[in-house]
């Protein structure tokens, strides 16, 4: 009696699955792909034929061999879902890689940035403002001493190099009179 | 109780034994699966990154050099230079059995890690050109006295494969033996949807960097994000489905830590790197100068291999494998394995199919 039931109701599923590929066929053919995505260019049949016939070609397999749900179905879902996530992954990075979705989202960002500039400004002088009030260093001031400290030590540094190219002559003999002076 | 379902299960029609012990392999992976996610949300255990010993050689501002060493049964000694911002460099010291550093100092070689580290608002004046002509000078030489050898090979990963080719073909005085990029992008027109992203006319740097000041990691982070929207998705279901396997578990828990920190880009460094590398692609038209040196990537006259990964999206294997038709030398070799931008530095892939061939082909040359 179980086994009826559930045989029915992959049976069921099975027929809503099929109806739904052959739905979604049909709308495609009809559907006028280049004037409804111009810049896009992605073909939907493309994508989604050879997925989901992998997802029928596991279920057929299951329903001719007339097995109960099995852990292997498991397996089969997890194939189903990692082939819809690469479909989607695919669709997507079509869709992004079109110029249309580049200067959409350069639009965005400066945008943004339009937006966010003058608080960002207008919020730092309101800061400045009230830690100059309490006799607090600002962030800039803070930011500014740890420039010149990271200055210093690469000045440090540049000093260090010019001593040890020097010593470096001076182990080989080769170094002229003036940079010994 | 878990005998009594298996007994249960057991006494159900139309079961033969090989469908019962898969489901009792299934109920038993259910069982670990809930323990893990259990343990993962109520008692989250900080993953121990960077387990391979290593030494501070030197440090100028952020940045750092360390020593990895090794039984040293290779001669000439490697310096490994990986991407400035972006991500942490414990990506190459992951966990134990799935590190680039450990494989490599097994396989004798004394490893060297550029640390470019973590820059602040104080360095947003920092340029590529600094990095190139100032600091990674400084760091390989001082790499050179501390391993006492006469050579050394260098190694670029990600960004600091354009970073560190710039660096060895204006330094002809670096005693260079072998240099390696492994998914660094050379020829920026190629370099997919991060080069239509960043293009001239649709991405306004100087906007960008003027406004920001530097480039957030938040910033950072969406960016990378975008360039695989489906990814967290995946990773989830990934998780969820080996969920039973602890060793999985660890190695999601290291990988995910360093997934999910991001870090800033200095401002000038940022504009640099749009403006000259991805906008204008001036690195393989040997346009870019440096320091009143000209990059001329000819100027690399010793072995190269170059390693593209199928299913970069970073650094796809049209813009790493330009490098080999730019170099003098007869001994050049590019190589694609298959896996995407990470792949090919973390991960068992990587142990299997990237790691060994490396070491390899530098062992047969130092």
């Amino acid at each position: 009696m179980a086994d009826n039931t559930s045989q029915e109701l992959l049976d069921m599923w099975k027929r809503q699955v099929e109806e739904g590929t052959q739905a979604w066929l049909r709308m495609m053919k009809q559907a006028p792909a280049p004037t409804a995505a111009p810049n896009i260019g992605m073909d939907p049949q493309a994508f989604w034929r050879p997925f989901m016939d992998q997802g029928m070609a596991a279920w057929s397999k299951v329903m001719t061999q007339g097995t109960a749900p099995s852990p292997d179905l498991m397996a089969q879902w997890k194939q189903f879902l990692d082939q819809w996530i690469a479909a989607w992954s695919r669709v997507l990075e079509q869709a992004m890689g079109t110029d249309t979705f580049a200067q959409l989202m350069g639009k965005q960002l400066e945008g943004f940035l339009n937006v966010s500039a003058p608080i960002k400004k207008a919020a730092e002088q309101q800061i400045d403002a009230s830690l100059a009030g309490l006799g607090i260093p600002s962030r800039g001031q803070v930011t500014a001493l740890a420039r010149h400290v990271a200055q210093v030590e690469e000045k440090i540094d540049a000093l260090e190099d010019k001593v040890d190219r020097v010593l470096r002559r001076l182990d080989a003999g080769a170094v002229p009179r003036t940079e010994r002076a | 109780m878990k005998d009594e379902l298996f007994t249960m299960m057991g006494d159900m029609p139309a079961m033969s034994p090989e469908l019962l012990a898969r489901m009792r392999e299934e109920a038993t992976r259910n069982l670990l699966r809930m323990k893990h996610f259990g343990e993962m949300v109520m008692n989250p255990k900080e993953p121990k990154v960077g387990p391979t010993p290593r030494q501070e050689i030197f440090r100028t501002n952020k940045s750092r050099l360390w020593r990895y060493e090794s039984r040293r049964t290779v001669r000439t000694p490697l310096l490994f230079v990986p991407n400035l911002g972006i991500s942490r460099p414990y990506i190459f010291d992951l966990m134990p059995k799935g590190s680039f550093v450990e494989h490599m100092t097994q396989q004798g070689f004394d490893f060297y890690l550029v640390d470019w580290g973590v820059f602040g608002e104080e360095d947003n004046g920092l340029t590529v050109e600094d990095a190139v002509t100032k600091i990674l000078p400084r760091l390989a030489r001082k790499a050179l006295e501390s391993s006492g050898a006469s050579e050394m090979s260098v190694l670029g990963y990600c960004m600091g494969a354009p970073l560190s080719a710039s660096f060895v073909a204006t330094h002809p005085e670096f005693p260079l033996k072998n240099y390696i990029d492994m998914a660094g992008p050379i020829d920026f027109a190629h370099v997919g949807l991060f080069g239509k992203w960043l293009a001239p006319g649709v991405f306004d740097v100087d906007k960008y960097v003027d406004t920001l000041g530097s480039i957030p990691a938040e910033m950072v982070k969406m960016g990378f994000k975008l360039l695989k929207p489906t990814m967290d998705v995946s990773t989830n279901l990934n998780l969820w489905w080996n969920l039973w396997n602890p060793d999985y578990v660890s190695g999601f828990n290291a990988l995910n830590k360093w997934a999910n920190e991001y870090l800033p880009f200095p401002g000038e460094f940022f504009r640099q790197w749009v403006r000259d590398f991805y906008q204008q692609n001036k690195l393989i038209k040997g346009e870019l100068v440096m320091a009143g040196r000209r990059v001329d990537l000819r100027e690399i006259r010793c072995p190269v291999l170059a390693v593209g990964a199928k299913e970069d999206n970073i650094a796809p294997p049209a813009c790493v494998k330009p490098l080999i038709d730019v170099v003098s030398t007869r001994d050049k070799e590019y190589i694609e394995l298959p896996g995407g931008h990470i792949s090919l530095i973390a991960g068992r892939g990587a142990s299997v199919h990237c790691w060994p061939k490396v070491a390899s082909w530098l062992a047969a040359r130092s």
